[in-house]
């Protein structure tokens, strides 16, 4: 009996990933276009991290600029450095962002909400001045030269150095990090995250080890941000401090709001308006701002839920089971 | 002597010149500074600058024939945004972007123009890595080098005081803290026994500076250096903070960093600094250059502004890379980088002009001091 809804939901699914594989071509197909869909993928993916924390923990986390720029950088000095492969470069970019996690995780283990943000905020700054300071991390220069992308899988060799090569890598990016979201939000972690969140007494009496689970969720979204910054260091073929920066950090918390929190396509929502708006319908710097902080201002007093709870209940629900 | 049908003839034919080239299909040039935020108004300035440079080139017959059209874009003084412009440029199908107020924007526009083969000439930014980075092989920049601005500002110092106590005021990004290794690599070379008292960072947007300022009053300096190139808003504030708390040791800004507006924006706080730069509209070398007055003259009637260093460097960036185009006919790239990089371009508003196989164009200094809010050249 449910064989059938499942089987619809699979293709629909498949056919709403080639869909959007060939948005671009849609859209006129021109540099721009892969370019900017190609950075809301890449965003999106650095969002989906903050978003784990955000909807599933219920904490707002401000250090996850430091997990994406932890994978630019280990990116960056594997392959400029050390002239080590996307490959060694990608696991390295996720070993740090680990490494680095369990450090934070640990120290915020104790805390909650206000103090957490503070921390995680205070970590961000820390690694901001560490990267701006320390010669193996390039300095205030940052490092330059990073090589086109080029992976290897058995005798397939990709190569990407121009918007519409990109693509690809960042397309698939989005998907895994969709897929990875969507596995944890149903497996035990994700489980017992939300009941850590929503009720951590009845999480304790049912056996529920908070602080562990804590820990857990973030090593599962350090590396989802990591592996955005692993391939916005290739598309971009420099990093910088600029990579702390508080753009990056608005970008992904209003990704994650604007849409609404836990919905498996809102991150990415969020930052294809972003991101969107910015580069087909910029009103000017100080135009998008106001834009920006007028939509903000009205989604959480008039729609906390985000924009997706003004959609009619069924595509709402259906966002939700995806 | 010219017969009168010759007379007219020529004249029909530079007349027809212009409108020939206007008819052709335009050549885009890319320009992306900052519009908005703290280096906003400068980088509103070089764009004006930089359009009256194509007026003056499309009044003349343009480019191969064909007019220049403009296509400016704000990178926000942040280096993602500039990614993104810079890719929009280039997909718009740019012969050549201008770019480069911040360091870290250039450097990371740097290679996306460069995989996207369009020409990239850097006006102003200064950092070390922008002429060596393997990303970008064909750099050109037209502003001075943080090296030789360094070994001016050591003769300086040099020049007034054999020894004593220094304290840097560093704006903590590539552009600042190569100027001060630039500066104390200098001075270690002249054989100067300085001590360097304090060395206070502070990131670009910073404009309050009471604490940095209290400490530079505890360390009793016999000079200070300022390295900050937020001209919109962070040093016309450190100069008036700077002024209230009658620090008193002589302030030497980095070379390049006090433009008119900032003299104009801290008033009465900027009298007194020192600093050093390369291009004084009034000045000569630059009074009796032709171009250069025909430059001012333009930016005077569509803008009613008399043109600082920056604009200047806006406007003869747009400059060099005409008459390279013009040298080997082409847009390419790689030609026209040829033309310029290790070569002398003749006949700008900066005069004849030389850049080295790097990429780097050759400058002369002067210093200058600020007296009744007015800039006064030295030598």
């Amino acid at each position: 009996m449910n064989a059938h809804p499942t089987y619809f939901r699979i293709l629909g699914t498949v056919a709403l990933a080639l869909l959007g594989f060939f948005l671009p071509r849609f859209l006129g197909g021109s540099s721009h276009v892969y370019d900017t869909l190609g950075t809301i993928a890449s965003f999106s993916a650095m969002s989906y991290g903050l978003d784990i924390i955000l909807s599933d923990l219920g904490e707002i986390s401000l250090a996850h600029t430091a997990f994406f720029a932890t994978g630019a950088y280990a990116s960056a000095i594997l392959s400029v450095d050390y002239g080590q492969g996307a490959w060694v470069a990608m696991a390295g970019a996720v070993l740090a962002a680990l490494a680095l996690a369990l450090v934070l995780g640990l120290i915020t283990l104790r805390t909650r909400e206000f103090a957490f943000s503070l921390v995680t905020y205070a970590a961000a700054v820390v690694c901001m001045n560490i990267a701006a300071n320390w010669d193996f991390l390039g300095g205030s220069d940052g490092i330059v030269g990073i090589p086109p992308l080029a992976l290897t899988i058995g005798p397939l060799s990709f190569a990407a150095s121009q918007p519409p090569q990109f693509w690809p890598f960042a397309y698939g990016l989005l998907l895994l990090t969709l897929y990875v979201v969507h596995r944890f939000r149903r497996s035990r972690l994700g489980q017992a995250a939300l009941m850590v969140h929503m009720n951590p007494r009845l999480a304790s009496m049912c056996g529920v080890d908070g602080n562990r689970v804590r820990l857990l969720v973030f090593l599962v979204s350090a590396p989802i941000s990591a592996l955005a910054g692993w391939l916005y260091a290739f598309q971009r073929a420099y990093v910088g401090t600029d990579l702390f920066d508080t753009y990056f950090l608005v970008l992904m918390l209003t990704g994650v709001i604007l849409a609404g929190r836990r919905l498996l396509l809102g991150p990415l929502l969020g930052t294809a308006l972003l991101v969107g708006q910015k580069s087909f319908f910029s009103l000017g710097a100080y135009g998008d701002k106001l834009v920006l902080g007028a939509v903000l201002v009205g989604v959480l007093c008039f729609c906390p839920k985000g924009l997706a709870s003004l959609w009619p209940r069924a595509p709402g629900r259906a966002l939700r089971q995806m | 002597m010219f017969t009168r049908r010759q007379l007219m003839a020529g004249v029909a034919l530079s007349a027809a010149v212009p409108m020939r080239a206007r008819a052709a299909a335009p050549i885009k040039v890319g320009l992306i500074v900052p519009l908005s935020g703290g280096a906003g108004r400068q980088g509103q300035d070089v764009a004006n600058a930089v359009q009256s440079m194509a007026t003056l080139i499309n009044d003349a017959g343009g480019v191969l024939g064909r007019p220049l059209e403009l296509l400016v874009r704000d990178d926000e003084s942040t280096p993602a945004i500039g990614v993104a412009k810079a890719n929009e440029l280039a997909s718009a199908g740019v012969a050549v972007v201008l770019e480069g107020w911040n360091s870290p924007v250039t450097l990371a526009m740097q290679p996306i123009l460069a995989r996207a083969d369009v020409l990239d000439i850097t006006m102003i930014s200064k950092a070390d890595p922008i002429l060596a980075s393997a990303a970008n092989p064909l750099a050109i920049r037209l502003n001075s080098a943080n090296a030789e601005d360094a070994t001016v500002i050591a003769s300086y110092l040099k020049s007034r005081m054999a020894s004593g106590r220094l304290v840097f005021v560093t704006e903590n990004d590539a552009y600042g803290n190569g100027a001060q290794h630039g500066i104390e690599e200098e001075i270690k070379r002249a054989g100067l026994s300085y001590d360097i008292a304090k060395t206070l960072k502070f990131p670009f947007p910073q404009t309050d500076f009471r604490v940095e300022v209290t400490t530079i009053h505890d360390a009793k300096p016999d000079a200070v250096i300022a390295i900050d190139a937020n001209e919109g808003a962070g040093l016309p504030a450190f100069l008036q903070q700077y002024a209230q708390a009658k620090v008193g040791a002589p302030l030497i800004c980095t070379v390049g960093t006090v433009s008119p507006s900032v003299i104009e924006t801290a008033g009465a706080a900027a009298n007194g600094l020192i600093s050093a730069d390369i291009y004084f509209p009034a000045a000569e070398p630059f009074a009796s250059n032709s171009e250069n007055k025909r430059f001012i003259a333009e930016m005077q009637k569509q803008f009613k502004t008399t043109p600082d260093k920056y604009m200047a460097l806006g406007a003869a960036s747009l400059e060099v890379w005409a008459k390279a185009v013009a040298k080997v006919g082409s847009l390419d790239r790689k030609a026209v980088a040829g033309a310029i990089r290790g070569h002398e371009i003749p006949g700008t508003i900066f005069g004849d002009v030389r850049f080295s196989a790097n990429g780097q164009m050759a400058h002369h200094y002067a210093i200058f001091t600020v007296q009744d809010e007015k800039i006064v050249v030295q030598n």
